[in-house]
Formats: structure tokens, sequence, C-alpha cells
């Protein structure tokens, strides 16, 4: 058995895609049991990261171990379990057949039974696998990675085709894979779901790690909120107010972010200040901005240039509704 | 191997127009060609010649078939998640190969059975078998060709391909057109191609002779050289897949 307790180790990987440089000297280290989220927008690395750990994709540069194997290697032991974004399901088999024949190929499988019932696809086996609803085919996929029993589970953006309920039911299902003491890695760009999920949040953008912690520092940011307000004259002072972390000024509108939205408008109510005032939940854009610590400039800007250099494109959509289709 | 094998059986065995299309074109051709005309006087040997012929067209037709199949694989990103078990890249090309050998047995089947059945071809029983045991087992070249060029081009492409590389080789290979007709330098190429080598093994045996070693040898290297473009073509298909 393995000596070192990291599931999965990199360092100093680089990979170009012509002039794109899809990772940029990432390093990261999974201990053995961490449930893992690689946070970030699309275009920020993660399916190129999620390719290289499978062995898809030779890295330009750097090192990459699972399990203290190239990726490869610890494809071929059966140590590694994946969920691509999409395809592998074929026609002519059933779900059934595609099951049993994927776990065959492991030395020490879960039963088809179990499995089924893990990715809650129970009474679903004689379903021929092209004739699916999309939630269906998302957990049959899932089942696929969960069937030969693998030590690290990796899943590139695994509910981004799925509705609500499909979600939830994705989810009780990693969890009870993960009670087994196995390690997982998700790819997610919604931070909600990264909260909720994962003992840890890797943030990824531009193809490097720029912020690694545990949920209890993403649910500070989840908490972010902005305040928007229509302002005249000074606006000095907006950056004392309780809660006010930071104050970005866009002609006549003043947007600040606040950790404690409450406590901001009220102040503002008190200083007779509320106007136009809109309360929104931190974008994802917001919360790369604090974790990163890359500042927004503050101060005033002329109105049609955007004040922020972030490479950002997609925003955070309200928690927990569906989002893009991501095609990184 | 053998999960993967019985379920890409099962895959082919349930794609009725896949089987039917391979056995209806060689057996179509085969009765175009023989009734368009058999030289007079030796109606016989030509039926017969043709039957080998045809057959040999059909089983190679139906093996490439098999590789044209991986574009609807790719599509479905049945290589990718291939490549995400256990499975040695050896494993799979040679469950593929051993698909391959199967579907192959209903074009040659039928074409035989043709030239028995309407130009009255016989042959003694050990005959029989032994056409068509390299008949079949003779297939594995370019069954290993299709599959090369299926993993390796675009899905449409790779129809393309291997629709060409059949006609070429069937025509060079005099399976068409006897070799004896061709021109001296059309004659060198064709005793090297792998279709003539292959066809050869049985056209001397239905004439009575032993088969040839140079035609064994011959079909063996290139068994080992689409073998290598095979495992080749999967080991890059599945990374982009």
């Amino acid at each position: 058995m393995d000596m070192t307790a990291n599931a999965v180790s990199l360092a100093g990987v680089t990979k170009s895609f012509g002039a794109v440089r899809a990772v940029d000297g990432l390093d990261l280290d999974i201990p053995q049991g961490q449930t893992v989220a690689l946070l970030g927008p699309n275009g920020a690395g993660k399916s190129t990261t999620i390719s290289v750990l499978l062995g898809l994709t030779a890295p330009d540069t750097g090192h990459v171990q699972v399990f203290d194997r190239p990726p490869a290697a610890a494809v071929r032991a059966g140590r590694l379990g994946a969920m691509p974004q999409e395809g592998g399901l074929i026609p002519r088999v059933t779900v059934g057949e595609l099951l049993g024949f994927v776990a065959g190929t492991y030395a020490t499988p879960l039963p088809v039974q179990e499995v089924l019932a893990m990715a809650r696809l129970t009474g679903l086996a004689r379903r021929r696998a092209d004739r699916l609803s999309g939630g269906q085919a998302q957990r049959v996929r899932f089942a696929l990675a969960l069937a030969g029993d693998p030590d690290l589970l990796i899943l590139d953006e695994p509910t981004a085709a799925l509705d609500v309920e499909a979600r939830r039911e994705f989810w009780d299902g990693m969890r009870r894979f993960a009670a087994r003491g196995k390690t997982i890695l998700f790819s997610t760009h919604y931070l909600e779901e990264a909260d909720e999920h994962a003992d840890r949040i890797v943030v990824l953008d531009r193809g490097r790690v720029v912020a690694d912690g545990g949920s209890r520092e993403i649910k500070r940011l989840a908490a972010l909120t902005t305040v928007g307000l229509t302002v005249t004259g000074d606006t000095s002072w907006l950056a004392g107010l309780p809660g006010v972390t930071a104050v970005e000024i866009r002609g006549r509108r003043a947007k600040l972010r606040s950790t404690d939205s409450d406590a901001t408008v009220m102040a503002l109510a008190q200083a007779g200040a509320v106007r136009d005032l809109e309360v929104a939940p931190a974008d994802l854009e917001d919360a790369f901005i604090a974790l990163t610590g890359r500042h927004a400039a503050v101060g005033a800007s002329p109105p049609d240039s955007p004040t922020r250099t972030a490479p950002f494109t997609t925003t955070m959509p309200a928690a927990g509704t569906a989002g893009e289709e991501s095609a990184a | 191997m053998l999960g993967y094998i019985r379920l890409e059986l099962a895959r082919v065995l349930r794609d009725v127009t896949f089987l039917l299309f391979g056995i209806a074109m060689p057996v179509v051709m085969y009765l175009i060609f023989t009734s368009a005309g058999l030289a007079p006087g030796a109606e016989r040997e030509a039926a017969l010649f043709a039957m080998v012929s045809m057959a040999a067209y059909g089983g190679m037709g139906a093996a490439f078939n098999n590789g044209s199949g991986l574009a609807e694989d790719k599509a479905h990103g049945w290589l990718r998640q291939l490549r995400l078990t256990p499975l040695a890249p050896t494993a799979i090309v040679a469950g593929k190969t051993i698909t391959g050998m199967v579907v192959v047995v209903p074009a040659i089947a039928a074409i035989l059975a043709a030239g028995a059945l309407v130009h009255h071809v016989t042959l003694g029983p050990g005959q029989w078998v032994a056409i068509i045991a390299l008949l079949w087992a003779g297939t594995i070249p370019f069954t290993l060709l299709g599959l090369g060029n299926g993993y390796r081009l675009s899905g449409q492409a790779a129809g393309l391909v291997n629709f060409a590389s059949s006609v070429a080789l069937a025509v060079t290979g005099g399976l068409w057109l006897p070799a004896q007709l061709f021109p001296g330098w059309l004659q060198e190429i064709s005793r090297w191609t792998p279709t003539f080598n292959y066809a050869d093994l049985s056209w001397h045996v239905a004439f009575g002779q032993a088969p040839s070693a140079r035609s064994a040898l011959i079909l063996l290297g290139w068994l080992a050289v689409f073998g290598a473009y095979a495992l080749y073509g999967y080991r890059r298909a599945g990374r982009r897949a």
C-alpha cells in the first residue's frame, strides 16, 4: 500500500493549447480521504487540470502523481474512477450491461445492485443507455465512475446538466461514497456547491491556484453582499460604514462590498443616503477578488471603462439555480 | 477483456442494418460479377475463382466496416470512457479485433453459400473447411487497418478512408479483375498487397493446391504493420476523443 498520504500530487504543472496557457504552474496536493472542490469560472483551467490528472492530457512541464504513480498507471491499477463532463453512453446496450462491463474491468468492483442504488438508478438497469433523460444519463455516468469502487473519484462539473432535485440526489450519492473513506475531487463553478459539499476548496484562475482553503473561509465569501446606491458629492465616507470592505464608484453609482449588509444599509439609512438602493449577493467575480486579494480600484473612474481588469467571464448565479453549460 | 468482447458483440449483433448491409453488398456484387459473363467453357473455374474473390472482398469489407463503426464510439465519448477503465490498450484493440472476426463471418458465409447454391460450386469437405478458415483468419489484418483508421481519423473521414482502402486493395489485389490480366508492373505490385495474398491462400486451396508460404508470410507481415498502426491509433485517440 501507499506510504504517503497523498492521493493526488501536482507540482509545477503547465499545459498550453496554442497560445493559450490553460494550466500555468499548478501546485496541488490532495491527501487521501478529502473531498475537494475545484472552483473557478469557465476557462480557469479546471477541465485541463482534470484531464491531466486522468492521464488523458500530458502536461508540458511539471510532475503529476496519483497514488504515487503516473496517472495512466493509476487508472490501469483501478485506483481511479472518473466522470467526464459528457459522453460515455453508447447505443444498443442497457444501463445494466454498461455498468457490469465497467465494473468487470476493475479488480474489486462494487456489486452492480449497490452502484445502482447509490446512483439512484434502481429500476433503470434494463433501459437502453441512449434512451435516458438528461438527469438519468448523468446518474448513469456517475454510476460508471463509482462502479469499480475506486479510491479516487474525479468528477468534472458533475451537476452542470441537472435540475435542483437531481442535484440533491446526486450529492446524496456522492456523500455516501465519500463516507467510505474515498478521496473525491470535483470541479464546479458554483460557489455554493463547493461550500456545501467539499472539505476544502481550491480556487483556480487562469491556470493557477489562487486560493485554497476550508469551507469556513468560503462561507465568509458567500455571505458577501453588494450594496448599490446612487450618490452625489463626497463619497469618501462610504468606505467607513460598518461591514464595508470595498467601494467602487462609477459615475453616480456606488457599489459597496459588505460583509454585513444589514448594518451597512442601516447606516446608510441613518445618514439619509438611501437612494435607488440595491442589495445583491456578491457575484463570483467579487468573491474571487476578495479571496485573492486582487483589489478593485477604489474611487472614481470613467463611467464607461471597467474598473476591474479581472478576467472572469462567468458570474456567480444566484445560489443553486441552473447555470450555463461549461465549455472549458 | 472477455467482458469487453461480450459488450461489443452485443452492440454489433443488435445493429441489424449494419449486419444486413455487410451481407447484402458482397452477395449482390458476386451475383452481378458472375452473371455478367463467366468465360464460356470455364464456367466452373470462373465461378469458383469469383466466389473466393468476392468472399475475400466481402470479408475484407466487413472488417473495414467494423473500424468505421468507431465513428459512433467517438461521437459518444466511448473511447475516452474506455480509456478511464483499467483495461489496457492492447486488450481493447484485441477485443475490438475479435469482434471484427465475428462480424466478417456472415459476409463470407453468404458468398460461399451463394457460390454453392447459385453457381453450384462443388469442393471437397476438406477444401471447404480450409477455405472458410483461411478467408476468416485472413481478415484480421484488414480489421486492424480499419480500426487504425477509425481510431486515428474523425468519424466521417474514417468511413471514407476505409471505403477507399477496401476498394483500392480489392482492385490492386485482383479481387475484382484477376491479377493475371494486369500489366506487368501492376502484377508485381499486386503480389505484395495484403489482399492478393489473402485471397491467394484460398485460390490455391480451391484449385487443389497447397497455400503458398510466401503469401502467408506477406500477410503476416501486413498483420504486424496494421496491428502496430491500430495500437498507435488507439493510444492517440483516447486522449482527445
